[in-house]
């Protein structure tokens, strides 16, 4: 327990309070994007913005689960591989499994911590009201949510230049933000983006959010949807760790 | 007492290359073993075997257990090649790490205080100097009170204090009984602390004894000295292998260097300024592992 304390405390340090990149762009952009969208770049009465405050608070939770998976985890694993810290811990007598449970804890905080920043913002400055149950159920989806959507980061993190993860990082985040329709309503796009769209693994959580905010009824093919593409993406996770070990073998690098 | 480690016939390889070919090797608790070899000869492929990062053929142990197996990293330290840069990552945060993966760790704070490091405890590892940041690492190995110590190429970056600092406290670690397994390209260096030497070219063990046994082996010496005899009388004296006219210098270089001075007694009165420089560990392998590359 002192190990994996120790660990929390250490990666509390460097991936959350001294990472002020991972902060910005995973937490304040996503905040500035609803406060600009509501607040500054609004064009209809109080009341008839009131659905749109829940649902865009909905989507910039949704962004930030996105942005911080595939921009945050994938770099945090690749780097903590390249720079030898994953090697020093596998050689330690409690292996790596404290490290990956205290990343995977500290995403899931950021996660969390999200839902209470654009919960803040949506209650304090729009005057969004949701009952208890619903903040509730709220945390619970995003914490499920977020699963294939950090897995995807995963996989991410096992391209082995910067320049390409980097790359693959903006060239997924944002389409995938834009036809699963959290940066505008999906219903604006073609037919057929929107048909690639409702695939999305955000999208998915993102309807769910939806529905459990407006009081709509739950459409479970939605939680069917994170399912499926959870296992797709563990999967995919699992073959590319073991393609990396046996590559690293060959190239001598292990 | 217990062998630390046992390897028999180990083999590797990197898909069709085959880096360790027929490795034979049994270290004692104490022993220093310094393992020098070419780039590229399996050194660090070795290590890595024996720290459980891979896997070869052939039977390994270290503590009487697999390679990687839990009871044995316990003790267990090493000093790999590359530092960790961890960004947002102070020393005094990385050593609590490290202290933390040992239930026989030593204080953190005491041991940066006898390194001279307490100063950089709260210094980001990104602002570090490749000196600083090697000394860190080297602490950050020690701090869970390891018996055994993997070092490799430990001084690369470090600077000559910093270098003879840490070749004390590796004598300090030697009477405290810890064994160790050295790699490195500072062979004068190596070559004061092991008890033994491994020379490691193609994938085998060329030489493995103690430096006394390898120079036994390897006789050479080159004999300086000032003289008014002719330099061809001394073409033919036993075991020289040539001789050299530096004015006012003359250069014997012989294949047996005492063999070559008792021939040299009766002239003593003639010679002057006499000096005898053995052959050095990096001429030694650098014959052996030349050698080896001709073949």
């Amino acid at each position: 327990m002192k190990t994996f304390k120790t660990q929390l405390a250490f990666d509390g340090k460097r991936l959350i309070l001294r990472n002020f990149s991972y902060i910005f762009f995973s937490l304040l952009m996503p905040a500035g994007f609803y406060l600009l969208f509501t607040k500054v770049m609004v064009s209809g009465s109080s009341t008839q913005m009131k659905p749109f405050y829940v649902s865009y608070m909905d989507s910039m939770i949704v962004y930030s689960v996105l942005i911080s998976a595939l921009f945050g985890i994938a770099a945090i694993l690749k780097r903590d591989r390249d720079q030898g810290l994953v090697t020093f811990l596998s050689l330690s007598a409690h292996g790596t499994f404290p490290y990956y449970l205290s990343v995977a804890f500290w995403m899931l905080m950021m996660s969390l911590f999200s839902v209470a920043v654009m919960g803040s913002l949506a209650v304090g400055i729009n005057g969004v009201s949701l009952h208890f149950d619903q903040w509730l159920s709220l945390f619970g989806v995003v914490l499920i949510g977020q699963l294939p959507i950090m897995l995807i980061g995963i996989g991410l993190s096992y391209i082995r230049r910067y320049e390409t993860l980097s790359l693959a990082s903006n060239l997924i985040t944002f389409p995938m933000a834009i036809v699963s329709g959290l940066w505008w309503p999906i219903n604006m796009l073609p037919k057929w983006l929107q048909s690639i769209g409702e695939l999305m693994p955000t999208y998915f959580v993102n309807q769910l959010l939806n529905q459990l905010t407006s009081r709509a009824k739950v459409d479970l093919t939605n939680l069917l949807g994170i399912v499926a593409w959870f296992v797709v993406t563990g999967l995919l996770v699992i073959v590319l760790s073991k393609h990396e070990q046996r590559k690293s073998v060959a190239l001598g690098e292990a | 007492m217990t062998t630390v480690i046992q390897a028999e016939h180990l083999k590797f390889s990197y898909g069709d290359k085959t880096v360790l070919k027929d490795i034979n090797l049994t270290v004692q608790p104490g022993e220093i073993v310094g393992l020098i070899g070419a780039n590229g000869a399996g050194k660090t492929t070795f290590l890595n075997i024996l720290l459980g990062l891979l896997a070869g053929t052939g039977e390994v142990s270290v503590f009487g257990q697999r390679p990687g197996a839990p009871d044995s990293k316990v003790r267990l330290g090493s000093m790999l090649q590359g530092d960790m840069v961890i960004a947002g990552t102070t020393v005094g945060d990385l050593m609590q790490l490290a202290a933390a993966q040992s239930p026989r760790a030593l204080d953190p704070d005491a041991l940066l205080n006898e390194f001279h490091l307490s100063d950089l405890k709260p210094q980001r590892l990104g602002i570090l100097s490749g000196g600083q940041l090697r000394r860190i690492t080297f602490a950050v190995a020690l701090v869970g009170n390891p018996d055994l110590l993997f070092l490799d190429e430990p001084t690369v970056g470090m600077d000559a204090q910093s270098r003879k600092a840490f070749w004390t406290q590796i004598e300090q670690l030697r009477q405290q009984g810890k064994t160790m397994v050295i790699t490195s390209h500072y062979l004068e260096e190596i070559q004061q602390v092991a008890d033994r030497l491994l020379i490691l070219q193609n994938g085998r063990f060329v030489f493995n004894g103690s430096l006394q046994a390898l120079q036994k082996q390897h006789l050479g010496a080159t004999i300086t000295c000032e003289t008014d005899l002719q330099s061809a009388i001394f073409n033919g004296l036993p075991a020289v292998d040539k001789v050299q006219l530096v004015a006012p210098k003359l250069i014997i270089h012989s294949t047996d260097g005492d063999q070559t001075l008792r021939a040299l007694v009766p002239m003593l009165d003639r010679l002057h300024q006499v000096s005898v420089t053995r052959e050095s560990l990096e001429d030694i392998f650098l014959q052996l592992t030349g050698k080896d590359d001709e073949k």
